[in-house]
């Protein structure tokens, strides 16, 4: 069978090396790479054969391949790759946001080779880490993101790029680290023939319920941090506000789906019986994450800062949708971490574009921006709008689809996330009336509207937001094209 | 039907137009199928499309979970089409003179004709989630148009306001909502309700029989959470702050969403539900509560306003509020009856201080004054929307006011509480009836106005007169075709779906005298107290004074919302914002700085070649193959692992 999955890692591998070697005319070889990129996940939804269902209670993959890599007694590390419903859903996210990306920075002047090259790379990682199916390969591509976006942050970040970009490397590194002793340990107290998924996912059950639970809980750590959860979240406000806006984009759009990613993936699906035993903190976390980060967002003055909090807010629903461990919340987990993607990388674009025709994100200094930009902020509108859960639009279907879930698994504990809504809508709206509305404040007397490349960036995310949100069908019936289908829950 | 709305893009001088002529084949439209409900009344589902669809799966919906948007045409859905179309295309057109030296015209009309459709799809919708959508989709368009003015601060903040406030109602929509589809999910034909889509209705037969609810305690949390959203939406105690400063927004707009249609939607969505779903007697008596509680209540308010156009939203909450305990005592028919005289002669109404507005520049009752001569249409208008307002008949108010007095009368033995609501309706028609002719005679009657700095008064173009001329011929017939068989049974056969007793025909003459006399009384004290150019001034050391104070503060309620706001969740949000970047951030710095200090003296000991990266990296797989070797293994020893 024609090995389409490693075209797809090799397509932007290739791109990248090209891109960084191309010089000034690194943007279009890298707008031609997310094309044919793009041209290759719409050929892999296209032909998406379904999920092929559990053989002997093991999940299996859609256009898997396998060759050996490391063979050495005990140690068989195998090249596996493949794909089900949720990695599909999210490969695509990443193509979407790469391309709008790449278009919103066009215009790029600060070495923009390595620029464009690095968003390419930091695509890569992520694809790579959605069709992994073996535990070095996936840990690999996992620390492969890091690299990437430590030097965007780093290199053409705000003022306090480098403390921002040290942290956040240092912050995830540790916990990648925890969750690479609880992957190894999974391989090794399970007895697992290899590295392999398959391999790991058919012993796992032999573990006992506290070995399980042990092992569910350094994986969480992990994977938490990449959320990111309360309390383990400051890194993420830090990183966004010093990031470029391409920079932001990635990372709240791609880099936190990572963590949801591998917890449903190698977490959940791997250790039900370890979930099990831990749910009451991930619950007890989601919700303290779904709170605190809306509250949290309504003091902030500084747009990025403001849309990292409601990311964590986001994520937390997230969190809490895969902890009720339901065919309905697994759903909705990932079609939240779509929704977000494509939601959360549009509002910190208009945080771009509105620091760099204003001069400063602070919410409180600038005011009628709308005669000025009309574009900019007609995006804003819909990007709040999106986020705080309206109706047509993409966010919509997944809250209402993860707040069903909580109601038929916690019962009135989802007056919590009900009640924070109202929090939510109440810091976009207030943000909307304090920037775009009333009589115009803090306006230069150069302010234009919208470059082209701005305008198409954030037009392709508006077009999905919208898309997706009135046929949110499309997306359901390929998520659950996967293990969440008939997830017997626990 | 939405479809046919679009989104259009309207930048030519025609664009106005254009929207004119869209919302005019709508009206056709929308009329041509309420008459064909009126001559074949009964249930007829259209094709549905699945939104979201779950196969068979262990949990709570054992065959699956449909959610779909589909059309349904009964009485109920026929009579709010008729008046969202025909309201609606008489506002549009009004629109194109009253609108005429706005700037943003473009956005106007797309914005109005995103509301008609949205307005269109909730009144068709087959299922309450469908419905939901249709619903926030008018609160955002009715969110844009009240800001329209977005320039003045105080348009951006009514729009924020309203938003929030009808936010917190929706919430407790969305949650009724969900306790229904959980409570039902496997009951009914075909599978049970959620493997339909939840559907009200297949066209033949109800999904739910009706008067199956009971009394479970469940169910009446569920329709209390609904009466909560209906209330935001439509502006009831104690959500009813939003509605006065809606005002900001176009006249226009005042008229038809917050007047005739989108606020109507919350006495609408009570209407659906008690038809198809059923409130337990609880809900009842709080949803009568509520009602008769804010037709007073907002009334109240209305009596001292300065300001015309917030004179008729305090009597829109408080006719909603009439409208609400009609659906409560069970007569969803009488409601909506209501509703749809209520729409035509409030956006008269509305329409009629838009014209004054339009011709005078101020919306303060205390400068104008004398209009009558100048302005003979709108004087007369504004006087037949007074009357029918007021009750008096044959004025359309009159025969649906007068329906739901009595309904609610019927229905006064079944829970001694009724009662004191039913007396607090009562009264509010004379408060009804007073201020709405207060208002009258500051604005028209007298010689001259009372500013005398008000531009010469004149009457708008011929697109302003024209529906003004049609409402007025509305607000005159509209009770009167209670009296066509066809229209009959259209409000028969509505309540007969769910078997719900009609009333029609009971009207009482003792209670109808006695109201139409609260009315003329009203009338008569407004003309003792301000007819003739007269303004009454309450002395200043009447004991009524700090009455007044408390109605023209609108009993402190606002400053309380805002005080919740602004003062505690905004102060708890700053608190929370200090934690978070000196407490928890802090305490990981705290850790940098111990572990900093450690790699500071393990460099110093090494040769200094070393990078930061690698050093972490070293450091990691350390603390891997420790944890691995050591940690673990005694951790699980401990547990009782394998």
């Amino acid at each position: 069978m024609f090995p389409v999955l490693s075209t797809l890692l090799a397509t932007l591998l290739v791109g990248t090396v090209l891109t960084f070697l191309s010089g000034k005319y690194a943007r279009w070889t890298a707008l031609l790479v997310s094309f044919a990129f793009l041209a290759e996940v719409g050929y892999l939804l296209m032909y998406f054969p379904g999920w092929p269902g559990l053989a002997g209670g093991v999940p299996q993959f859609a256009d898997s391949e396998s060759y050996a890599w490391i063979h050495l007694g005990w140690l068989q590390v195998n090249y596996t790759v493949g794909i089900d419903g949720i990695s599909l859903v999210l490969i695509f996210l990443t193509a979407i946001l790469q391309i709008a990306t790449v278009v919103y920075s066009w215009e790029e002047q600060k070495k923009p080779a390595a620029w464009f090259g690095l968003l390419l790379l930091t695509c890569l990682g992520c694809v790579g880490v959605f069709v992994a199916l073996d535990v070095l390969l996936f840990f690999l591509f996992w620390e492969a993101v890091l690299v990437p976006m430590f030097f965007i942050i780093g290199y053409w970040g705000g003022p306090r790029r480098r403390y921002a970009a040290i942290k956040f490397f240092v912050y995830t590194h540790v916990a990648s680290i925890v969750m690479l002793v609880g992957l190894l340990a999974l391989v090794f107290y399970s007895g697992a023939t290899s590295f392999d998924y398959s391999s790991v996912f058919a012993a796992a059950p032999t573990l006992g319920v506290a070995t399980q639970a042990f092992l569910f809980l350094s994986l969480f750590f992990g994977f938490g941090v990449k959320f990111p959860v309360v309390p383990f979240h400051t890194w993420l406000p830090d990183a966004h506000v010093e990031a470029p806006t391409g920079g932001s984009v990635l990372l709240a759009g791609l880099l936190l789906k990572l963590g949801g990613y591998g917890l449903i993936r190698w977490a959940v699906f791997v250790l039900p019986l370890g979930f099990h035993e831990v749910q009451p903190i991930l619950f007890v976390i989601a919700f303290a994450s779904i709170a605190w980060g809306s509250i949290v967002s309504l003091a902030q003055r500084d747009l990025k800062r403001l849309v990292a909090f409601s990311s964590i807010n986001h994520m937390g629903i997230v969190l809490l949708a895969i902890a009720l461990g339901s065919s309905l919340g697994l759903l909705a987990a990932v079609l939240l971490m779509f929704a977000h993607g494509v939601v959360s990388a549009l509002l910190f674009m208009t945080a771009g574009s509105v620091h760099h025709t204003y001069g400063t994100r602070d919410i409180a200094s600038i005011g009628g921006i709308t005669p000025t930009t009309p574009t900019l902020s007609t995006m804003v509108m819909v990007g709040s709008l999106a986020s705080l859960g309206l109706p047509w639009l993409i966010s919509f279907p997944a809250e209402f689809t993860a707040l069903l879930a909580t109601w038929d698994g916690l019962a009135y504990w989802v007056l919590i996330p009900l009640g924070i809504l109202v929090v939510t809508a109440a810091f976009y709206i207030w943000m909307m009336q304090r920037m775009l509305f009333g009589p115009p404040k803090g306006v230069p007397p150069t302010a234009h509207d919208l470059p082209w490349y701005e305008t198409a960036g954030m037009g392709i995310l508006a077009g999905a937001a919208i898309l997706f949100g009135v046929l949110p069908f499309l997306l359901v019936n390929l998520i659950t094209n996967s293990p969440i289908r008939g997830f017997a829950g626990l | 039907m939405v479809g046919l709305f679009g989104t259009r893009l309207q930048k030519l001088e025609w664009g106005g137009w254009l929207a004119v002529g869209f919302a005019g084949a709508a009206m056709a439209l929308g009329v041509t199928i309420a008459i064909g409900e009126m001559l074949n009344p009964g249930a007829y589902v259209n094709a549905q499309y699945t939104w979201l669809h779950l196969a068979a799966s262990p949990g709570p919906f054992p065959n699956g979970l449909s959610l779909v948007a589909g059309t349904l045409v009964d009485p109920l859905s026929a009579l709010m089409l008729l008046v969202v179309t025909v309201v609606g295309f008489l506002v549009m057109l009004y629109s194109i003179g009253y609108m005429h030296h706005d700037r943003g015209l473009p956005r106007y009309y797309a914005e109005l004709s995103l509301f008609l459709a949205a307005m269109t799809g909730l009144v068709l919708s087959n299922n309450l989630l469908e419905f939901f959508l249709f619903w926030e989709l008018v609160g955002v368009c009715s969110y844009f148009l009240i800001g329209f003015y977005y320039e003045k601060p105080s348009a951006a903040s009514a729009a924020k306001e309203a938003f929030l406030v009808t936010r917190v109602g929706d919430v407790l929509f969305l949650l009724g909502i969900f306790i229904y589809f959980f409570h039902y999910a496997t009951t009914g034909p075909n599978g049970g309700w959620a493997a339909n889509g939840f559907v009200f209705t297949n066209g033949t037969t109800p999904f739910l029989p009706a008067g199956a609810i009971g009394s479970s305690t469940l169910l009446t949390i569920a329709g209390l959470l609904i009466l909560g959203g209906a209330a935001g939406k439509s502006a009831q105690f104690p959500l009813h702050v939003w509605l006065p400063d809606a005002m900001e927004g176009p006249t226009t707009v005042s008229a038809l969403i917050h007047a005739a249609t989108m606020v109507a939607a919350g006495v609408y969505l009570l209407a659906v539900t008690s038809v198809f779903i059923g409130f337990t007697s609880t809900d009842q008596l709080a949803i009568v509560a509520i009602g008769g509680f804010t037709a007073f209540f907002a009334a109240t308010m209305a009596v001292v306003h300065p300001d015309i156009k917030r004179v008729i939203a305090y009597s829109t909450i408080s006719q909603l509020g009439y409208m609400v305990m009609a659906v409560g005592a069970g007569f969803a028919m009488v409601g909506l009856f209501h509703l749809f005289t209520h729409a035509f002669f409030k956006a008269l109404l509305f329409l009629a201080a838009g014209s004054v507005i339009h011709a005078v520049g101020t919306q303060d009752l205390f400068k104008m004054g004398g209009l009558r001569k100048p302005m003979r249409v709108t004087a007369a208008a504004f006087a037949i929307g007074g009357l029918a307002l007021a009750g008096i008949p044959p004025f359309a108010g009159f025969w649906s006011k007068d329906d739901i007095l009595s309904a609610v009368y019927s229905q006064l033995g079944s829970h001694p509480l009724y009662w004191p609501f039913f007396l607090l309706a009562f009264a509010a028609v004379f408060l009804t009836a007073y201020y709405i002719f207060r208002a009258w005679f500051l604005a028209f009657s007298g010689d001259h106005p009372r500013d005398p700095s008000l531009p010469h008064a004149h009457e708008g173009p011929w697109v302003m007169q024209v529906p003004l001329v049609i409402l007025s011929g509305m607000a005159l017939i509209a009770g009167l075709f209670i009296f066509l068989p066809n229209f009959q049974g259209l409000l028969l056969h509505g309540d007969g779906v769910a078997g719900i007793p009609p009333v029609y025909g009971s009207t009482d003459l003792l209670l109808s005298g006695v109201s139409v006399g609260l009315g003329l009384a009203g009338i008569g004290l407004a003309y003792q107290l301000w007819g003739n150019g007269r303004v009454y001034v309450l002395p200043a050391d009447s004991p009524w004074q700090s009455v007044r104070r408390l109605l023209l503060n609108r009993y402190y309620m606002k400053v309380a919302y805002d005080w919740i706001g602004l003062r505690a969740v905004y102060g708890i949000s700053r608190g929370a914002d200090f934690v978070d970047r000196y407490v928890i951030d802090g305490t990981v710095h705290g850790f940098e700085r111990i572990f900093g200090s450690l790699s500071d003296r393990l460099r110093a000991m090494q040769s200094g070649v070393v990078s930061d990266y690698a050093a972490y990296v070293i450091a990691g797989l350390v603390g891997v193959f420790a944890l691995l070797l050591l940690v673990a293994p005694y951790l699980l020893a401990h547990f009782g692992g394998t």
